[in-house]
């Protein structure tokens, strides 16, 4: 195999045919940036039907083409057919790499046509570069529990697959290019042939606190909480700030809250004003999920990474500050 | 009732000359959970001034302003406590040792460590091992001082085994009602030296002086552990358990009893079902947690098959092993929060925590229910199995805190003579603070409780030491 | 009867790793191990398949030899058979390579209609080993289940938890089923199921008894990544630390700043 045979980068737009998920977007704002410095062409390929509107805001992230694939097999997301669709279009046009959203269908399915292509498959990287003197992508990601960076490459075999966690990247169009390639395939998987089959899909009920991705401001606890007795003093302040409360994963292991509230890599990634953590140490799993325009740490240990991270920072007892606010911006509110 | 004086400012001025202006706090700039303990349903009671103490120098200036100027001083911790201990009932001085949480020396010849009150429980256990050595005591409150506990006498889940905090005390530095500093104890193990004024400071809630620094007994850290958790139909078949596991020369270094209601709150409030409901097919009614410690797996495998035998002919549906580090984490874990869980969904509580003969425990729980249903209170219970020794909680969620409180007494007051007929204790690890008083003196009879008077008297000539506690029934409530 | 397959794997408890400051390597040496926990959710689940329609589970993991007691453990739970893949040249694999390695290993302990793994491993965390397993497998997949509501006719009726709902999804066996912990926390073991399974004979395979292996796949050689350098995590320069004495004027202080900023 040479690896020169194999040009141009992809991105899987992940939709429900009606919006294109945010973190398709997001990889071709970042993959623009990184095949501007390769010189790969960068395309977006999209499975089945997607509204024109959302295919034009493909467009507006800078994608050179688009490949977009028609046929029996990809009305519900199905692993077969999907993974199906890319081995046969990876094999027919030898792309560098493939990147595909690592929400939970994209990680079903990218390690299983990285299988039938036979290459190497990494995710959940957080910075992209490329090392000009192999020709390879650097999968920066970090490992073993945040403790170290690691550099991942595929350094024989092509096309490099990675899955990207959403929010990792910045959703910051570069605009549309004036040509943009449309490649049309037709690829029918037989629907008979689907052995995972959809039958229905029970939409979460929307419980407010529960959806903190944009929220004005997060009230995050860590694992510094005592137990979750002690917990109500932050959903207090989380209300008085007109926020929402939100945690580190040790909480959510523990069981104290829900999953949905987990800020960072593996949970959420938040965008809010103003963020104010407790009890959080700070590791780069959590921070990498944190956007915030102040960013506001309290910890009982003057070294946590945590206020690597911060504005600004306290230390001292995260139950007795927590108090020490609300008493305070009770007596501001009058 | 002894009369106080307030802190003028003048006094005020003395006291923050003895500290500083950074740990000394008056008025408004005392914090609020100064006034109240875990159990704030007995009451809130703020202090007029609060220091943060720093040394057993500072204590002792601070005992002879307050002694000359007949201030009430009241010893605070971690404020973990159950009974109103270190609330200051006559307002007054509280007196912070929190920031005293200094580990100041090992004697690792003779397995001695020396602390200062403040030191957090859970600190000095994780400190110990790092050493290779056990603090063997073991309340469950591990964010509680080593310094309350010894003021309340603590036990917990390895009394089995190993005794209470009582036994692991070798010294202490105490700064007396004047400002007298003392030293009562050697760091030797063995003693028969005159009255153990020792002894009499463990326990005694703050009321005789303040504890400033401590001389610990540690043993070697044991080399392997292993948990069985032994499920019953009923209360009683387990409880019945329990003789025959120490009959059987097991050695066990704790055997928790937990009913099938704590499990269940246990479960939902960590989310992590660790102990089940149904084993076999059967609902579980009862289980006991037992610890066995060892020199290697051989002989822990020997134990636990000797339990099983004795399980079986006990009818346990089941003997289950917490072997793993992950299952000993979770089963522990959510043995801790039985409290914290109670807590989480009982907007009103109240509790007793009294020691009753092994074998009379299931004639208890049978009792306090009755009255339970009887009251309409809501009963949750869990406790040390193997020294008898019950943690009883009321709990309601409906009814309005006065109507509570009448409630509960009633149920209190007919427990607590049980206890009493049943060869019972008032409080196993709790103490007494104000709370229980009057059910102290109940049970230790009027001659009792007269000499412990006498001996307050004796320590605290002008009763400044945390007033109404204990004994000291001169300041009603 | 339904042949289960249980993949596990041993690893360091990550609390406690460290990084050599000299060397920057990893230091494992004399860390603790245990069984990954969301593989004790996967055997949870095989174990209640087995309950309810009937099995027999075996376990498989690939590690150095200690790896040996996390198949204890899960024997003790309701493992029916356990599989020990061990060897000097399988070490150093990815999760294209480890893949291969087990369907080859397991491919000679028969055909499984149900293999359950663990969502993710906590030390690697990459996610992959299920798909890719599944692939090699050549069998369906089911991630991130929340429930099974039946097996029965060659089928699986499951429940999966998606970002913003559940999925009902129904499909053929063989298939592959990685789970939720909510309805499957691992259980205690019962006193003579874990006795027994500190004497209960293991299959070990190595390099060299394994059919058909192919040794280009395997190991180092068979990966499809590699990890040419690690680094410590580059911290940004510390925020401004408010320090004034005392939590009420840090905390004045605090909004103080942040009111100016706007923040508030």
């Amino acid at each position: 195999m040479q690896k020169s045979d194999y040009k141009n980068m992809w991105v899987y737009i992940e939709h429900d045919g009606k919006t294109a998920a945010p973190v398709g977007l997001e990889l071709c704002c970042e993959l623009r940036r990184l095949c501007d410095v390769t010189g790969d062409k960068l395309y977006a390929v999209i499975l089945g039907e997607l509204p024109a509107a959302e295919t034009d805001k493909v467009r507006d992230c800078g994608v050179d083409g688009i490949i977009q694939v028609r046929g029996t097999g990809y009305e519900y997301f199905n692993t077969d057919a999907y993974a199906n669709a890319f081995t046969v279009l990876s094999r027919k046009y030898n792309p560098s790499a493939i990147f595909v959203g690592g929400t939970i269908n994209g990680r079903d399915f990218a390690p299983r046509f990285a299988v039938q292509l036979d290459t190497g498959c990494t995710s959940d990287a957080m910075e992209l570069e490329y090392d000009p003197a192999t020709g390879d992508i650097q999968f920066i990601e970090p490992a073993v529990g945040g403790k170290i960076m690691a550099v991942i490459t595929v350094p024989e075999l092509r096309p490099q697959v990675g899955t990207i966690r959403p929010g990792t990247f910045k959703y910051a169009p570069a605009g549309r290019k004036a040509e943009i390639e449309l490649i049309e395939e037709e690829i029918d998987f037989d629907p008979a042939a689907i052995r995972c089959r959809h039958l229905d899909f029970i939409p979460d009920e929307m419980d407010p606190e529960l959806d903190i991705a944009n929220a004005d401001c997060i009230v995050c606890v860590g694992n510094g909480l005592k137990d979750s007795e002690h917990l109500e003093r932050y959903r207090v302040l989380a209300r008085l700030l007109g926020g929402k409360i939100g945690c580190t994963r040790p909480l959510y292991d523990r069981g104290i809250l829900p999953y949905k509230l987990q800020i960072g890599q593996s949970g959420v990634m938040v965008k809010t004003k103003l963020y104010i953590s407790f009890g959080v140490s700070g590791a780069v799993n959590h921070t990498a999920g944190v956007d915030a325009d102040m960013f506001v740490a309290v910890d009982k240990n003057p070294d946590a990474q945590i206020f690597n991270y911060c504005d600004y920072g306290i230390v001292g007892d995260m139950d007795e500050v927590c108090d020490e606010m609300i008493a305070q911006l009770k007596a501001r509110q009058g | 009732m002894a009369n106080y004086n307030k802190i003028t400012p003048e006094i005020a001025a003395q006291l923050r000359a003895v500290v500083g202006d950074k740990r000394f706090f008056e008025k408004d700039a005392v914090d609020p959970n100064y006034s109240h303990d875990e159990m704030p349903i007995y009451g809130k009671y703020m202090p007029d001034a609060a220091v943060d103490v720093e040394s057993t120098e500072e204590v002792s200036e601070i005992m002879k302003i307050c002694s000359a100027n007949r201030i009430p001083v009241t010893c605070r911790g971690a404020g973990t406590g159950l009974v109103g201990g270190c609330v200051p009932l006559a307002g007054g001085l509280v007196l912070c040792t929190r920031r005293m949480n200094k580990i100041l020396e090992y004697d690792m010849d003779n397995l001695v460590v020396r602390i200062q009150p403040g030191v957090l429980l859970k600190d000095l256990a994780a400190d110990a091992l790092s050493h290779g050595l056990m603090y063997p005591p073991d309340p469950g409150e591990k964010t509680a001082t080593v310094g309350g506990n010894i003021s309340t006498n603590a036990g917990g889940m390895r009394a089995v085994k190993y005794g209470v905090t009582r036994d692991y005390v070798l010294a202490l530095k105490v700064v007396l009602a004047d400002g007298r500093i003392i030293e009562l104890g050697k760091s030797v193990c063995k003693t028969s030296s005159g009255y153990s004024l020792l002894h009499l400071m463990i326990g005694s809630e703050g009321t005789l002086g303040i504890i400033t620094e401590m001389t610990m007994k540690l043993i070697p850290k044991p080399i392997c552990d292993v948990s069985c958790l032994v499920p019953f139909r009923t209360v009683e078949e387990c409880i019945s358990f329990v003789p025959k596991i120490k009959l059987a020369n097991l050695d066990p270094q704790s055997i928790e009893f937990m009913d099938a209601d704590i499990v269940t709150s246990s479960a939902a409030f960590t989310g992590n079902p660790i102990f089940p409901e149904r084993v076999r097919s059967e609902d579980v009614g009862a289980s006991v947690l037992v610890t066995f410690v060892g020199a290697d797996e051989d002989e822990l495998d020997q134990k636990m098959i000797k339990l099983g035998q004795i399980a079986k002919e006990a009818k346990a549906l089941d003997v289950l092993v917490v072997a793993t580090s992950s299952n000993k984490k979770s089963a522990w874990a959510a043995r801790s929060s039985f409290l914290t869980a109670i807590e989480a969904d009982t907007k009103l509580i109240d509790e007793m925590d009294v020691v009753v003969p092994v074998d009379k425990i299931p004639a208890f729980l049978i009792y306090i229910r009755s009255l339970g249903d009887e009251n309409g209170i809501r009963i949750r219970n869990f406790g040390h199995a193997g020294d008898g020794n019950l943690h009883i909680y009321c709990c309601s969620n409906d009814l309005e805190e006065e109507d509570f409180k009448r409630r509960v007494k009633i149920i209190m007051d007919k427990a607590y003579t049980k206890c009493a007929e049943l060869e019972g204790q008032v409080s196993g690890e709790h103490s007494i603070g104000h709370a229980k008083m009057v059910y102290l003196r109940e049970s230790v009879g009027e001659d009792v409780f007269a000499l412990m008077g006498q001996i307050k008297a004796v320590f605290d000539p002008y009763y400044i030491l945390n007033p109404g506690k204990v004994c000291d029934s001169s300041f009603s409530v | 009867m339904l042949n289960i397959l249980v993949c596990v794997k041993q690893i360091p408890d990550i609390d406690l790793v460290k990084m050599d400051p000299e060397t920057g390597n990893l230091v494992r040496a004399g860390v603790p191990t245990l069984t990954n926990p969301l593989d004790l959710n996967a055997l949870e689940a095989a174990v209640q398949v087995k309950e309810r329609f009937g099995g027999e589970i075996t376990l498989i993991t690939m590690g150095p030899p200690m790896a040996e007691s996390t198949l204890r453990e899960c024997l003790a739970v309701g493992g029916d058979e356990a599989v020990l893949i061990t060897g000097r040249p399988f070490g150093g694999a990815d999760t294209l390579s480890t893949s291969y390695t087990i369907v080859k290993a397991a491919e000679m302990e028969g055909k499984f209609d149900l293999i359950f793994c663990g969502k993710e491993s906590q030390d690697g965390a990459t996610g992959q080993m299920a798909s890719q397993l599944a692939e090699r497998f050549d069998a369906a997949q089911i991630s991130c289940c929340f429930s099974i509501e039946d097996v029965a006719d060659g089928k699986i009726r499951a429940t999966r938890t998606l970002e913003h709902g559940r999925e009902i999804v129904e499909a053929t066996l063989p298939c592959l089923v990685t789970v939720e912990k909510d309805n499957f926390y691992g259980r205690l073991p019962n006193l003579e199921a874990y006795l027994a399974a500190k004497t209960a004979p293991i299959t070990t395979y190595t390099e060299n008894n394994i059919d058909g292996l192919d040794p280009a796949k395997i190991g180092v050689p068979g990966s499809g990544t590699i990890v040419p350098k690690i680094y410590p995590p580059e911290l940004p320069e510390p925020g401004q630390m408010i320090r004034t004495g005392s939590v009420k004027s840090d905390v004045g202080r605090l909004i103080e700043l942040l009111t100016d900023k706007g923040s508030l």
